[in-house]
């Protein structure tokens, strides 16, 4: 604690001239707010850290007794002694596939517009305020998007309950989000950068393409992260689409039809093993919780190389 | 130049990984079921939706249905009764798993869309009062302290000796009534009503009575009603018979007229457990009779149904309600008239 409590050098000198100042030798406001702030962060960690702790806590006796690979393969079942998450993996991945490919260029695309071509009229700046309000509204909400548009309007194309309806949902749900953080990304760039391709005779196109999105990619992939964060925890939206919760038995087909076919996710195996019975569903539950966390490990990892990589050329 | 190119290449190659593992990941599980297939060369969809209650004896019988039929997908889920009814009178659905039977206003929706349907009895289920296992002064209830307790004139009971007011029979303790229950939107609580109190509540407040309970926060599932009942001492509410036969709970008895019964799979084989409920699935008839796939499902399921309603935690049916299952399931597919089937079966 004293450790923590000790302000760093620059700090020290500010105190020495604080306390010749003023006279007074010691600040106990000051520091009574610094302790303040670091109760307020263990807090925060010691909360995270019991979170974590409770489910991974859960979760060993599931890989005790059956082995980790047995629950990685295993698929939906009534039984808790064959319950697996394959398919819950599966479904997830595909999901952020559609997030990957629609909401990433679209975001993108849309945030280029906004900061580069639009001018600063009622239109962009409406359209500003709407995008940031998109963002805030709950899941639950594009769920019945989902549900209206994908599931019912285009039910032909997605096949209803289907993988292809999760994935649109879900894409347009982070969409809000990509285009947010790409706009703060490409209005971090510096304006001389800009204006130094220009005096060089760039066009518009050519300054946007070599200067500023390469200046602006590891903000633009910081979004990204965010929002396949989000495309991979949210279970709203699919209680409200639907999801296999019971038993998924796929022979396969062509792509379109797994993409219209039913599924299930992550958080929906999470959700649907806390409602059963016997404290072996808990585990389940648990060692579920577990592996979302990995994938979305695993699939923030991945970005945030691709953000390091990006960084390193910049400078 | 370059840069640009780099870009769109890692944001490709980014998407068509993850394209590849969600795909590979099929056609691996396509392979393998592929590969084990027995005799069955059946093929087709089911869809089964409906009770979470009755989910996992469906899923089941699905699972091991596929492993001899591997050619036959079946998706289940659980997003509960009224829900699947909803979704089967549609015609979204092949199956309806009910914990309780359809309600008026679901036939309506059914026969307006034209969807007729067979209904056959799979399970039993006990429904189970409970209580916290220190609440020892409590081990018995008739169904009139039952009706004292939670009946619908009971709003104004905070403690179980006020149930008398309410024609509560049985001694019951002054201490506070905390009630963790399901909500209206449960067959679990549905079934309650029907089973506990509908007839007192007929007798008391005559024809036409409310098919309610008193007013309480409903819970979602059963899992949060036991750890409700476990926070209390105190505490009363009733859950299905799987899940206080695995939680630490005090089950109570029931005096239905004719003695205490504890739940027990034999107390509702025999019949004498007064709050027994009949589990149900219910079978789309015009599709049944396209697919032969959805006839060779129900006709195992019926088959197999003590085998994996024991698996799941349920109460096997009571034999002659079994046969006359199949019976019906028999004269639904053997061309019987559908509009018949329909009728006995609703009625």
């Amino acid at each position: 604690m004293s450790t923590l409590l000790t302000p760093p050098e620059e700090a020290i000198d500010a105190e020495v001239a604080r306390s010749v100042a003023s006279g007074r030798s010691v600040d106990a406001r000051g520091l009574a707010f610094q302790a303040a702030l670091l109760v307020a962060l263990l807090t925060a960690l010691a909360v995270l850290v019991w979170l974590l702790y409770s489910v991974v806590d859960g979760a060993v006796p599931v890989i005790q007794e059956r082995g980790i690979g047995d629950f990685l393969s295993g698929k939906l079942s009534g039984s808790p002694a064959r319950f697996g998450v394959s398919q819950g993996i599966r479904g997830s991945i595909g999901i952020l596939v559609f997030v990957a490919i629609i909401s990433f260029p679209l975001g993108v695309a849309a945030a280029v517009y906004l900061e580069e071509y639009a001018t600063d009229n009622l239109f962009s700046r409406s359209v500003n305020v709407l995008v940031r309000n998109l963002a805030g509204v709950p899941a639950v909400v594009y769920g019945l998007l989902g549900l209206f548009v994908f599931k019912g309007l285009l039910g032909d194309l997605t096949g209803g309950s289907s993988l292809m309806s999760a994935g649109l949902t879900m894409a347009i749900l982070v969409l809000p989000v990509v285009v947010i953080t790409a706009s703060e990304a490409i209005r971090a760039v510096p304006q001389p950068l800009r204006e130094a391709g220009y005096g060089l005779g760039a066009t518009q196109w050519e300054v946007v393409r070599s200067q500023v999105l390469p200046y602006a990619a590891p903000g633009i992939l910081t979004g990204t992260v965010l929002s396949f964060a989000r495309a991979l925890g949210e279970a709203a939206p699919l209680l409200i689409i639907g999801t296999a919760t019971g038993l998924l038995t796929a022979s396969g087909g062509n792509i379109l039809d797994q993409l219209q076919g039913n599924y299930t996710a992550l958080p929906m195996l999470v959700y649907v093993a806390t409602k059963r019975p016997a404290t072996e569903w808990l585990s389940l539950a648990s060692a579920s919780a577990l592996v979302l966390l990995v994938v979305l490990l695993v699939a923030n990892s991945a970005a945030i190389l691709a953000r390091n990589h990006f960084e390193k050329r910049r400078s | 130049m370059q840069r640009s190119r780099l870009v769109v290449a890692l944001v490709a190659t980014a998407a068509l990984s993850l394209l590849a593992v969600a795909c590979g990941g099929d056609s691996e599980s396509g392979g393998g079921s592929g590969s084990e297939s027995g005799g069955g060369d059946l093929t087709g969809t089911i869809f089964a939706t409906g009770s979470s209650t009755v989910e996992p004896i469906t899923a089941l019988v699905g699972e091991s249905f596929n492993a001899e039929n591997p050619g036959v997908d079946i998706t289940v889920e659980g997003p509960g009764t009224g829900d699947g009814f909803k979704k089967f009178c549609a015609g979204e659905a092949d199956i309806s798993d009910a914990s309780r039977k359809i309600k008026d206003e679901e036939i309506e929706l059914c026969k307006a869309a034209g969807v007729e349907y067979v209904e056959l009895a799979v399970a039993s289920d006990a429904l189970t009062v409970v209580t916290n296992v220190d609440n020892t002064a409590v081990s018995c209830l008739t169904l009139e302290d039952l009706y004292g307790l939670v009946g619908p004139e009971s709003d104004s009971v905070a403690t179980w000796a006020q149930a008398s007011q309410f024609g509560a029979t049985s001694q019951l303790p002054d201490a506070e009534l905390k009630i963790f229950a399901p909500g209206q939107e449960s067959g679990t609580y549905d079934s309650f009503v029907e089973l506990a109190l509908s007839k007192i509540t007929e007798e008391r407040l005559g024809e036409d009575p409310p098919k309610e309970t008193r007013t309480f926060g409903g819970l979602a599932d059963d899992n949060e009603i036991i750890r409700g009942i476990q926070s209390s001492p105190t505490s009363f509410g009733w859950v299905g018979f799987a899940f206080a036969e695995q939680a630490e709970v005090s089950e109570i008895q029931v005096d239905g007229g004719e003695g205490c019964v504890a739940p027990s799979a034999e107390t509702v084989a025999d019949g004498s457990y007064p709050l027994s409920r009949t589990l149900y699935i219910y079978v789309n008839q015009a599709k049944a009779q396209a697919s032969p796939a959805l006839q060779a499902f129900v006709t195992y399921y019926l088959a197999n149904a003590d085998q994996f309603v024991a698996e799941a935690g349920y109460v096997p049916l009571p034999a002659d309600q079994l046969e006359a299952s199949t019976a019906a399931w028999n004269a639904a597919i053997g061309g019987g008239s559908a509009a018949e089937t329909t009728t006995t079966a609703a009625g």
